[in-house]
């Protein structure tokens, strides 16, 4: 598995490796990553469900950006360089400066893959995806509610530009607005609506929705969004198909939430150091496949 | 024998600058690629001419730290637009939400919650630009009224939005009778 994303370290230069947790940090080839808001968040995420799972940790590709988009440049052409020699299983694209351009020869590098490369994108990449026209081109996107509506609104390249009728949606108007975006061909194959309901839908079909534990602070919480990225992905990776990665990150993620007692206070490693006592409880019920989810014989 | 061609790089800014003449969008450009941003002057659609036909078009996402960059260069202009017809105006809407002993307010897609007895900042959630968790690590246990404003230390829209969330914050905190 592959993740990208920048960090909030000015002057951070490119760094690729494998991931390690250290204490409240990330190390990747010995430089530190903080588990906050972000792409540090959903590298951890990732990393608690892998190790759970006795999977390999994830590669990473990460740069230090504060929003003038120097590591993010950084990022896309080293991926655009790089990434069919990697050939990753899944790939994950996170935080970068939306850069519509800069996405769509990533796109094309990706297809040039020796193997077909499962794509997952959230934040700043899912809006350069989406802006830039690439949407399908992915399979999974993780929008959240105001997301949900960017990506309905075909003219929008941006989620601060949304119609104001879209963007008045409350969840209960989520399918309408998914089938909006799967009619403008502005959705990945399957997108995760993280919300006070959670949506999975698979080429515009609504498949499930995920409602409980209700945990409403979770939407306070930085970094909660991020870490159900990684949490899909991690699932992906460990076999599971699409849509039941999805229903299983919304769910762990929410119990985790609830382990925690989150408030809006909370901060998002309270809510990861969670994850590995709601695996251990409800993962073997949730996926079926629990000979190979790490519970000890 | 086939010729060589050095390909241009291409640009899709989504967001075009306008200027009141050409004068101005020519030093625009200039302060703006000194700053390292990527632009084109282009000739704005009709429907978006204000008094001349010359424009630059940028990544609309960046758009407060080029403002920021127009402004801090005596670079005059008139406005930032989106390129898409019918979405030229930034959302507006803003929504508070009780927690009991924390608020959470959401501008756009940029939430900010703060705790209702100090003040202090207690999240910021939302986002996708790099500059989000840079503000979110500038702006955590931050009182309202001493917070460095995403508007001055962020790049984005998704900056922009959260400094209006910030705004409506202190609003409330204010309005609250707190000081």
């Amino acid at each position: 598995m592959l993740i990208a994303g920048t960090v909030p370290i000015r002057d951070f230069p490119l760094t690729v490796g494998r991931v390690a947790a250290e204490g409240e940090d990330l190390v990747v080839d010995g430089r530190r990553i903080p588990c906050a808001q972000g792409t540090g968040a959903m590298i951890s995420a990732a990393l608690a469900a892998v190790d759970y799972l006795k999977l390999e940790a994830p590669q990473v590709v990460v740069a230090g950006d504060i929003g003038q988009g120097k590591g993010s440049r950084e990022i896309y052409e080293y991926l655009i360089q790089k990434v069919s020699d990697i050939s990753p299983q899944v790939m994950v694209l996170h935080y970068c400066l939306p850069i519509m351009a800069l996405m769509r020869r990533l796109c094309e590098s990706i297809q040039r893959c020796p193997r077909k490369v499962l794509t997952i994108a959230d934040a700043g990449s899912m809006y350069a995806a989406k802006a830039a026209g690439l949407a399908p081109c992915f399979d999974v996107f993780t929008p959240d509610a105001s997301e949900m509506a960017f990506l309905a609104d075909p003219d929008a390249t941006h989620p601060a530009y949304v119609a104001r009728h879209l963007f008045d949606a409350d969840t209960n108007r989520t399918p309408e607005l998914v089938a909006a975006a799967y009619q403008h061909k502005n959705a990945a194959r399957l997108l995760l609506v993280k919300g006070a309901t959670d949506y999975v839908v698979d080429g515009g079909d609504i498949v499930a929705t995920v409602a409980e534990p209700n945990v409403p602070a979770l939407e306070a919480v930085g970094g909660t969004g991020d870490t159900i990225t990684g949490l899909v992905a991690a699932f992906v990776y460990a076999g599971l198909e699409l849509h039941e990665a999805a229903i299983i990150a919304a769910r762990s993620n929410r119990m985790a939430g609830k382990f925690a007692q989150a408030t809006p206070a909370t901060r998002v490693r309270q809510i990861i150091s969670q994850f590995q006592a709601v695996f251990k409880e409800y993962l073997c019920q949730w996926s079926g496949v629990c000979y190979a989810i790490g519970e000890q014989q | 024998m086939a010729f060589l061609r050095r390909k241009k790089p291409s640009f899709e800014g989504g967001g075009l600058v306008l200027f009141e003449d050409v004068e101005d969008a020519m030093r625009a450009e200039k302060v703006l690629r000194k700053a390292d941003y990527t632009v084109r002057l282009v000739a704005p659609p009709p429907e978006l001419r204000a008094g001349c036909d010359l424009a630059l078009e940028v990544n609309l996402v960046e758009r407060p730290g080029i403002e920021r960059a127009l402004r801090e260069n005596d670079a005059p202009y008139v406005r930032v637009v989106p390129l898409t017809a019918g979405t030229s105006r930034l959302l507006e809407i803003v929504k508070a939400t009780d927690f009991g002993e924390q608020v959470m307010v959401r501008a756009g897609n940029m939430k900010l919650s703060f705790d209702k007895k100090s003040g202090t900042i207690v999240n910021v959630s939302g986002g996708g630009c790099p500059d989000i968790p840079y503000l979110h690590s500038e702006l955590i246990d931050r009182k309202l009224t001493e917070a460095p404003r995403p508007t001055d230390i962020g790049f984005t829209l998704c900056g922009l939005m959260l400094d209006r969330a910030l705004e409506e914050c202190l609003v409330l905190w204010q309005g609250g009778g707190q000081r």
